[in-house]
């Protein structure tokens, strides 16, 4: 299959932001029909090496070929042009707009071609017919701000299949996806190098890569450290090409006493999100919840944290009954919520890492009317070195820190505004492995103060690897209780993701 | 160094630490190479440039009088720039309430309907007689229900605060104008215009010192409290501010009650200016108040602004009014300048934005 001439080559590629090198003469090379696994951490340089491909920065130096001819590419629609694709990390989709017409947006097919109006049927004709042949289920007319966030993701992949010629790119094209659905990406990703595409691939979810990867690259500090057929290394050899050091325990051991219950609910609905959840969560125990993307844990977990109004049904904390359900009164009541979505939800972006880690509980830095900014500092400090978020700079905004250090900055948050009940909503999405491992321990050093933790994943090596117990989560109902220590994946998936027809 | 020889094979756990202390050294040394001190230069840049600006001006005025008018420069003169301070003392004051609602990512256009209303209401309380205090406190108190109300519907309703004020500023222009038959409210008491005209402690106008008073205050309660902290939080993000555990609605409508309530001062230091309560005052002001938080550095958007900006905001365009004036440049010209002014700060913050947006990715 593979031509002599690859269908990519980065050469030398270099740039600095700042004064601070990203990429120190990189070299990248993908050939047509293959898939390269591109792994680093969070940081590594991954993605200004992609988005110096898609021309959305410019290198300070080295070259571009396509198919061995050199290409500079100045703005996005260049590179486009030259037949790469993206599939973004951060969805860029209009959410007002329709499936039909994001998946052809800027190419829409035209009916009076000269004065542009759009062949609306047309158009959703075409899309239709893409998405089922990918095997897609959704309805082009749909409003995308109407999907969930998989049914987005998936909208994003058949947006850059339709434009792929030479080269498509997938950033984190999974975290959001059933494995169902995933299933379905990797068909796709196959007929992708039967029509000889090159497919560069990003994650962090080695188990997946493994499934289709043909060569691997490791980035590590703007350097590739590693280049070679995919699974010549073991994984451990991997992670520690990866983070520069050898990562014996990713799932650190606990030494948690379990103790009384912390929190219950009971009788918990917000039909038709969820009916009739109940369960418990005791000191020193992490509950884990799992379920497919949409089976309703999201909507569980903000409703606890009182994010929702119209929820009936009771919730304790230490045995009090919580009778105004709102976010404010879970912070008092020692209640916190590390949201899914942390852009959406849980950073103040522009504003610096020491006001976002105080954020929840400002009342402990007053001093009468005055905020104490130098407690302030320290505060910060004090949880910088213990979470090691790097840089290790309160004052710096937290729009400038990578994915694993801004959640260590919201963990932080919630350490601070001492918090005895931790919801957790995929803590470790979007989080490099040197980084989960730091989260995890800190899980357990919560869980062996006496905290409760509830952690939503659907990571499920993570939720077998943390949490005590798993509930699972389908279509809106708790159907089942597992012991994480007597159960596996295939039984937490046959619970999780089992057809209606099946059930009696 | 003999030890990164070694660090592609394997045994990189004994030497991380060096490793990491390596890199600290190199990012130390990097803050003081040219490209970062690019960097420093343009934060500095952007974060003076109003004040460069406004400075620029005040020589430039000078100079163009003396040179293309041939008059004696009359700008720097103490009394031409104690009637600057008076004619931008109101627009300040608003200004202040404007930063706090600003930077919590709100906004109000219905501040000039409410100096006019509360103008109006504060004369028609102040017969000849009674002693004009009272009549500022009316103005202070109707000030203060406008912007509590502004708030309440804000929170209430969940409509954007463009949508509810832009109603609001026709319902108190309106009010303004119903209860006073369109006239002007005349007859007030000569302690009426003390407001206006006194000075502090005998040479600082009072309408200066008040806006001295004022900015000093909102500056402390923006950069050391807890309703300043949680302003830039919720203009930063509100939903991230709420799911903090922030009671967002309650400090809305605090800091539209606060907007209010200075301008119903405002409306007071108008009433006593022209010792008559005009039901008209404060058309159009709005704009202005806007105008010199975005000039001073605040964001439409949210999350930033400061007090000290917004001074200098509103300074530039009132050195802009007044040095036209020396200059005898028609005051349609002036409306042009300042208009261009406006847009040319927001450019020039969005860019700035933008370039530090892609060097952080």
């Amino acid at each position: 299959m593979k031509s002599p001439v690859p269908a990519l080559e980065m050469r030398n590629i270099m740039k600095s932001f700042a004064g601070n090198k990203v990429l120190a003469q990189v070299d990248l090379t993908a050939h047509a029909g293959e898939v390269l696994a591109l792994v680093g951490e969070n940081g590594a340089g991954k993605s200004t090496l992609m988005k110096i491909l898609s021309g959305v920065h410019q290198p300070d130096g080295g070259e571009i070929l396509i198919d061995g001819r050199p290409m500079e590419f100045v703005r996005p629609v260049d590179a486009l042009a030259a037949g790469i694709a993206m599939i973004y990390q951060e969805l860029s989709l209009a959410p007002h707009l329709t499936v039909a017409e994001n998946i052809f947006l800027g190419r829409e097919p035209l009916k009076i071609a000269p004065f542009g109006v759009i062949d609306r049927g047309e158009l959703n004709n075409r899309a239709r017919q893409l998405l089922m042949d990918y095997g897609f289920d959704i309805n082009p007319r749909t409003r995308l701000g109407r999907l969930s966030a998989a049914g987005r993701q998936l909208v994003e992949i058949t947006r850059a299949i339709v434009e792929a010629k030479r080269v498509i790119v997938m950033d984190e094209p999974t975290s959001s996806l059933t494995s169902q659905e995933v299933s379905e990406l990797f068909r796709l990703i196959r007929d992708l190098k039967a029509r000889g595409l090159a497919v560069i691939y990003i994650s962090h979810r080695l188990e997946e890569l493994d499934e289709i990867a043909d060569r691997l690259m490791i980035l590590r500090d703007g350097r590739a450290v590693y280049e070679g057929k995919w699974g010549e290394i073991s994984t451990d050899e991997m992670i520690r090409h990866m983070a520069g050091r050898e990562l014996k325990e990713i799932f650190p051991a606990r030494q948690a006493k379990i103790g009384g219950v912390k929190l219950r609910v009971t009788n918990l609905s917000r039909p038709p999100k969820f009916t009739d959840i109940g369960f418990e969560a005791r000191s020193g125990e992490v509950v884990g919840i799992a379920g497919l993307a949409g089976a309703g844990r999201t909507e569980v977990v903000e409703a606890i944290f009182g994010a929702h109004p119209a929820v009936t049904g009771e919730i304790e904390i230490d045995g009090r009954k919580i009778d105004s359900v709102q976010p404010n009164v879970s912070v008092k009541n020692g209640l916190s919520l590390l949201t899914e979505d942390r852009k959406r939800t849980g950073l103040c972006l522009n504003l610096p890492m020491s006001t976002n880690i105080t954020l929840a509980n400002v009342r402990a830095l007053l001093k009468g009317l005055m905020l104490q900014r130098k407690f302030e500092t320290k505060t910060a400090n004090d949880y910088i070195r213990k979470l090691s978020i790097k840089p290790p700079a309160p004052s710096k905004h937290v729009a400038r820190l990578s994915g694993g250090n801004q959640q260590k900055s919201l963990l932080a948050r919630w350490l601070f505004a001492n918090s005895q009940v931790f919801l957790l909503d995929e803590p470790t999405r979007g989080v490099d492995v040197a980084a989960r491992s730091e989260i995890y321990r800190e899980i357990n050093e919560l869980a062996e103060s006496g905290a409760a933790v509830v952690m939503v994943s659907s990571d499920l090596p993570e939720l077998l690897g943390m949490a005590d117990r798993i509930l699972v989560m389908r279509r809106g109902r708790l159907v089942t209780e597992l012991i994480a220590k007597q159960t596996t994946q295939e039984e937490i998936l046959k619970y999780a993701a089992v057809e209606e027809s099946q059930e009696l | 160094m003999r030890l990164s020889k070694r660090a592609k094979s394997s045994e990189s756990l004994s030497m991380n630490p060096e490793l990491k202390i390596k890199n600290v050294q190199q990012s130390v040394l990097g803050d003081q190479q040219p490209a970062t001190g690019n960097r420093l230069m343009q934060d500095w840049i952007k974060r003076f440039l109003p004040f460069i600006s406004l400075i620029a001006l005040c020589a430039l005025i000078p100079l163009c009088e003396y040179f293309i008018l041939g008059n004696d420069p009359k700008f720097l003169t103490p009394g031409n720039l104690a009637a600057i301070a008076r004619q931008t003392a109101v627009i300040t004051i608003m200004a202040m309430g404007m930063t706090m609602v600003m930077v919590s990512g709100g906004i109000d256009l219905s501040v000039g309907s409410i100096v006019g209303l509360s103008g109006v209401l504060g004369a028609m309380s102040m017969a000849p007689g009674t002693p004009s205090l009272l009549g500022f406190t009316v103005c202070l108190a109707v000030g203060a229900a406008c912007g509590l109300g502004n708030g309440t519907a804000i929170t209430a309703l969940k409509i954007p605060a463009f949508i509810v004020t832009l109603g609001a500023m026709g319902i108190y222009r309106g009010l303004a104008l119903y209860v006073s038959d369109g006239n002007a409210i005349v007859g007030l008491p000569e302690s009426a215009g003390y407001l206006a005209e006194k000075n502090f402690l005998g040479f600082i106008p009072l309408p200066l010192f008040i806006v001295l008073t004022i900015a000093l205050v909102v500056h402390f309660v923006l950069s050391n409290t807890r309703l300043g902290r949680y302003c830039y939080a919720m203009g930063s993000n509100i939903e991230a501010a709420r799911y903090a555990g922030i009671r967002v609605s309650r400090y809305q409508i605090i800091y539209y009650t606060i907007l209010g309530a200075l301008s119903g001062l405002a409306g007071a230091i108008e009433t006593s200016r022209t010792v008559t309560g005009q039901p008209n005052a404060g058309e159009g002001y709005e704009l202005n108040v806007i105008a010199a938080v975005v000039i001073g550095g605040g964001s439409l958007s949210g999350g930033q602004g400061t007090v000290v900006g917004t001074i200098i905001g509103s300074l530039i365009m009132g050195v802009l009014a007044n040095g036209g004036n020396l200059l005898q440049i028609s005051p349609f010209i002036q409306k042009i300048v300042i208009g261009a002014v406006i847009v040319l700060a927001v450019t020039f913050d969005e860019f700035q934005r933008r370039r530090m947006e892609s060097a952080e990715s």
